[in-house]
């Protein structure tokens, strides 16, 4: 009989049923209570119960392992990543690049083991890859950003009509905190650039005080309150298509204009808070984001001022005195010094201008990486190449 | 009955390395051009100044390239006209990378090089040449820190390491 059990092991429930003590009044007594106890004496165990990890302990094991941001995490089990798979226009092992400084693999499985780590849901992996892909081209200069002792942070801006199917938060606190889809896929870049790319505060990150902006710095354009073409439609992506644009960029400072109502003033106190001695720009003149409130903008755009008239102004004003600019760590170059000016930016395409927030007087700007770190922004494409229409295309492939 | 309750598994949220081995120069017997490759940071060119006023007999090329980001092609076709490049300099995160990254550029090219990083930025300069395939990539060391100090202070840190230069160029 044992050999019979032995031979179905996976119990099946005949057998099960001949070993029942009821069935076995002619063995001994010891040898009966030993077979009672058990539904299978060949296996390990009658029931097998998974358990989720402790949260707790995970979250101080991989802390640490200098894994984490020192938030608690989500324990990344096999189980979630196969949920974050499915809205993958890859395979799990693909590699999407490599990224610096530890020229760690970005595959696929990684980044959806750290997308569950930052608390992502599943439908956020699209955004999170496509942010990873920005940030491996060449002209975004990861390399630098990631070792840098500046303390600029990844800015990651969604268009389209993703930022309503993720329901990311556009309006009032955008820049956050609050929202799961602002917080957690900023978040989960920068976990991916602890362990993907190695970029660990002090190890492959060198930024001399870090930013609060490393922790988070994720948020969509208010399309439906701006007066002007959204970030992605000036970059050649149609307007009911999604993108994810990623930028170098300090932590934001506020512009509070209350009492302006010209487009003229409005603009005056912005480029009068951009120009500043002391941020990459003054020295490595490149990007700038200017993240107009909805009340700025109405302001501007009823004097009349389109979208690359603003971007000019700022181009034009934003400027600082070269004894005070030229204090960085690369030389100056004299190219963009003009009557002992520097100018911030490089022409008006370096004025990133987008419309965000909720009520109020507000426009919040952040200097950028400088000279050596272009944006990358990245369309919602399924393998095929075509636009995804939603997310949930992604479950279609 | 015996119950079995099993945690299930984390996954490691570690990537691979991806990295491909390079094979670095060996210093030329004979040398007769050395570039120096000044990324523009403060006082680098006070350090290949000193460095290459000691390099007596042994034409000197300067060649500028940006800090924070690779050198252009030109600006490295200019360094690669040395036998042996020494770059400088690597005293914060980004030029340290690319002060490493274009000596890895110029060893592809068959050029020897010899970069220079202050002391708080050499064990991050090393690991990222091993990171690159470059593990043995000849870096020298600087005392930390060399931005906003006075001339006469970095020419004296820059002296220090011109004895480790001669022996790597196998110069009495």
């Amino acid at each position: 009989m044992k050999q019979k059990i032995d031979k179905s092991c996976g119990c099946q429930i005949e057998d099960i049923l001949v070993e029942s003590p009821e069935k076995s009044k002619d063995k001994t007594s010891v040898e009966s209570e030993q077979k009672s106890d058990r539904l299978c004496p060949t296996s390990r165990q009658d029931i097998e119960i998974f358990v989720d990890p402790d949260v707790e302990k995970i979250s101080l094991d991989f802390y640490q392992k200098k894994y984490t941001d020192g938030l608690p995490i989500i324990p990344p089990t096999r189980e979630r990543l196969h949920k974050f798979y499915k809205y993958s226009a890859y395979e799990a092992q693909d590699v999407l690049n490599l990224l610096p400084p530890r020229q760690g693999k970005a595959t696929i499985e990684k980044i959806a083991i750290n997308g569950v780590m930052a608390g992502c849901l599943p439908l956020f992996m699209p955004v999170l890859e496509k942010a990873i892909l920005g940030l491996s081209d060449p002209k975004f200069n990861l390399d630098g950003v990631n070792a840098t002792t500046h303390p600029v942070a990844i800015c990651a801006l969604v268009n389209g009509p993703i930022t309503h199917e993720l329901e990311m938060n556009t309006g009032a606190g955008c820049l956050g905190p609050g929202n799961l889809a602002n917080a957690t896929i900023g978040r989960a870049i920068r976990l991916c650039l602890f362990n993907i790319a190695g970029a660990f505060p002090g190890i492959g990150d060198h930024a001399t005080m870090g930013s609060p902006a490393k922790y988070s710095y994720f948020f969509g354009e208010n399309e439906e309150e701006s007066p002007w073409e959204p970030l992605h439609v000036e970059r050649g992506f149609p307007k009911e298509s999604s993108a994810v644009t990623v930028m170098g960029m300090e932590t934001p400072h506020n512009v509070n204009d209350h009492r302006s109502n010209t487009a003229e003033d409005v603009l005056d106190t912005i480029v009068h808070t951009i120009s500043t001695a002391g941020c990459n720009n003054s020295h490595v003149p490149g990007e700038l984001l200017v993240i107009m409130s909805p009340e700025h903008a109405e302001t501007v755009d009823g004097g009349g001022w389109a979208k690359k008239d603003v971007k000019n102004y700022i181009h034009e004003n934003a400027i600082v005195p070269v004894e005070l600019g030229d204090r960085g760590g690369r030389r100056l170059d004299k190219k963009w010094v003009k009557n002992n000016m520097v100018s911030l930016t490089r022409s008006p395409d370096d004025v990133i201008l987008v419309v965000a927030g909720g009520p109020g007087r507000h426009t919040t700007v952040a200097h950028g990486f400088g000279t050596s770190c272009e944006s990358v922004t990245k369309g919602l494409v399924l393998k095929d190449g075509s636009f995804a229409g939603s997310v949930k295309d992604y479950l279609k492939k | 009955m015996k119950v079995n309750v099993t945690e299930r598994e984390v996954m490691d949220p570690l990537a691979d390395f991806g990295g491909e081995k390079i094979d670095l120069n060996e210093i030329p017997p004979e040398i007769s051009k050395i570039s120096l490759f000044d990324n523009t940071k403060p006082n680098a060119d006070t350090i290949l100044e000193t460095i290459g006023s000691e390099l007596k007999g042994i034409d000197i090329i300067h060649s500028e390239k940006p800090a924070g980001c690779g050198a252009t092609d030109d600006q490295l076709k200019k360094a690669a006209q040395g036998n042996v490049s020494i770059l400088a300099l690597g005293d914060c995160g980004s030029c340290t990378t690319w002060v490493i990254l274009d000596a890895i550029r110029l060893e592809k090219e068959g050029v020897a090089t010899i970069s220079i990083c202050s002391h708080k930025f050499a064990s991050f300069a090393r690991n990222l040449a091993q990171a690159h395939g470059a593990e043995g990539l000849r870096i020298l060391e600087v005392i930390h820190p060399i931005a906003g100090r006075k001339m006469d202070e970095v020419v004296e840190k820059a002296i220090k390491i011109v004895p480790n230069i001669n022996k790597i160029l196998n110069i009495s």
